[in-house]
């Protein structure tokens, strides 16, 4: 009996293996398709066995294991915290570096002038006037009428002046008035400030040609302002028949809304002399 | 009397720092006259012959804190008063609604007049500043009134 029922479990396992041989056969490829049934079977097979040695692990990872994972959560909340801290800090470090390379440039590029920094105190409590106020003044050799620049270009001049203080009328003011010409024509015009961040560079007769990004620069006209220092670029023109000069609006060089850093424009010691 | 006048330049040194500082610093454009709102306060709880001198002389160190030309904000905040003390007579100032839409209008009016007057037209000022301006200061106006009156009761009593 044992040996008869040995023989048919001996015949199965040659049938199948005969079975699996003959679909495969003629093809020289593992594709062939009893190899995908054994290979779909095992899948199966693994997927049943492996099941409740998962379910056993993933209880022991995802809820034995975790018992101090709500205290590590906290102290990684905390150091992600410190570290935005520290990013925002050192964003901040980042722009400072940043304004000061800018000038150290600025810096050395105008040589012929003393160069007297000074920070941003209070702004202009008006909407409609435009000026602000540093925290230098003639302690730190800051004078009326100084021209007040940064790296970008004019930022104004100074119109009252205490030791420790001093109010820097902007370009952008409506009372504030630079002559100046484009550098590329060489028109020369006045710029006056319109309020808001704009210019307007008037008394240019509407027959003369401006091309629109010309820079417009300081004319040395007065001698308020060096010549050469860039006050803004063409952004609009518009003539008119009916009137004689164009209409030319500049946008100034120098955020104003952004302006934290200024230099004061110095006279160089020699110079003064 | 002295003393009210003494903390109301304290508080006026806390409005220029306000006013100068904190909020354009917060957005450029925008500004805030939180001095309307103590005109107001100045009108309903204290005699002319001390709201007026202060408001004078205040606006004068507000002066300082402006490129505008010299007497242009004295002569804005007196016409201010003066308007504000008219208006007296026709509304009730004590109510906080009245108080805020004088605050807001006036903020208004007074922009307007002073960029009329400069620059010629309203459209190249920033009127989104301009209009939350305005807002802000109608908002803060029956606070700072309610300052003053604070303050005026605590000396009084």
């Amino acid at each position: 009996m044992r040996n008869h029922k040995g023989a048919r479990n001996l015949f199965l396992l040659v049938a199948a293996a005969l079975i699996i041989l003959l679909l495969s056969f003629g093809q020289n490829s593992s594709s062939s398709l009893g190899l995908n049934i054994i290979r779909e079977g095992f899948f199966f097979f693994e997927r049943i066995v492996r099941s409740p040695v998962g379910f056993v692990h993933g209880l022991w990872l995802d809820y034995i294991y975790l018992v101090d994972a709500r205290q590590e959560n906290q102290d990684l909340k905390k150091l992600v915290d410190e570290m935005r801290v520290k990013c925002m800090i050192l964003e901040e470090l980042r722009e400072e570096n940043w304004q000061l390379k800018a000038m150290m440039d600025y810096r050395s590029e105008h040589q012929e002038f003393v160069l007297y920094p000074a920070k941003l105190l209070a702004q202009d409590i008006t909407m409609v006037f435009k000026s602000v106020i540093i925290d230098r003044g003639s302690r730190h050799g800051f004078y009326l009428d100084m021209p007040i620049v940064n790296p970008d270009g004019v930022v104004g001049r100074v119109i009252a002046v205490s030791p420790r203080t001093a109010e820097v009328l902007l370009v952008t003011d409506p009372n504030s008035a630079i002559p100046a010409h484009i550098e590329d024509s060489r028109i020369k015009g006045i710029v006056k400030g319109r309020g808001i961040n704009t210019l307007s560079l008037e008394y240019v007769r509407r027959a003369e040609e401006v091309h629109i990004g010309s820079a417009v620069v300081t004319s040395g006209l007065l001698g308020m302002f060096p010549k050469g220092l860039i006050l803004g670029y063409v952004q609009e023109v518009t003539t008119d028949e009916n009137k004689m000069f164009a209409q030319i609006l500049i946008s100034p060089s120098a955020n104003m809304e952004k302006i934290e850093i200024v230099f004061g424009l110095g006279p160089h010691v020699e110079a003064a002399d | 009397m002295w003393k009210l006048q003494i903390s109301l330049f304290g508080i006026l040194f806390v409005v220029i720092f306000v006013e100068a500082t904190v909020i354009p610093h917060l957005w450029s454009p925008l500004r805030v006259d939180l001095f309307i709102g103590m005109i107001i306060g100045l009108i309903i709880h204290t005699p002319y012959s001390q709201g007026f001198p202060f408001v004078i002389l205040a606006s004068l160190f507000l002066q300082a804190f402006s490129g505008a030309r010299l007497g242009y904000l004295p002569l804005l905040y007196v016409f201010t008063y003066l308007c504000i003390d008219l208006l007296k007579n026709i509304v009730y100032l004590e109510n906080v609604f009245t108080q805020l839409t004088i605050g807001f209008l006036f903020f208004l009016v007074t922009t307007t007049a002073v960029v009329a007057s400069v620059q010629g037209s309203i459209i190249d000022t920033n009127l989104g500043a301009l209009l939350f301006g305005a807002v802000l200061t109608g908002s803060m106006s029956p606070i700072m009134a309610t300052l003053v009156r604070h303050l005026k009761s605590t000396y009084e009593s």
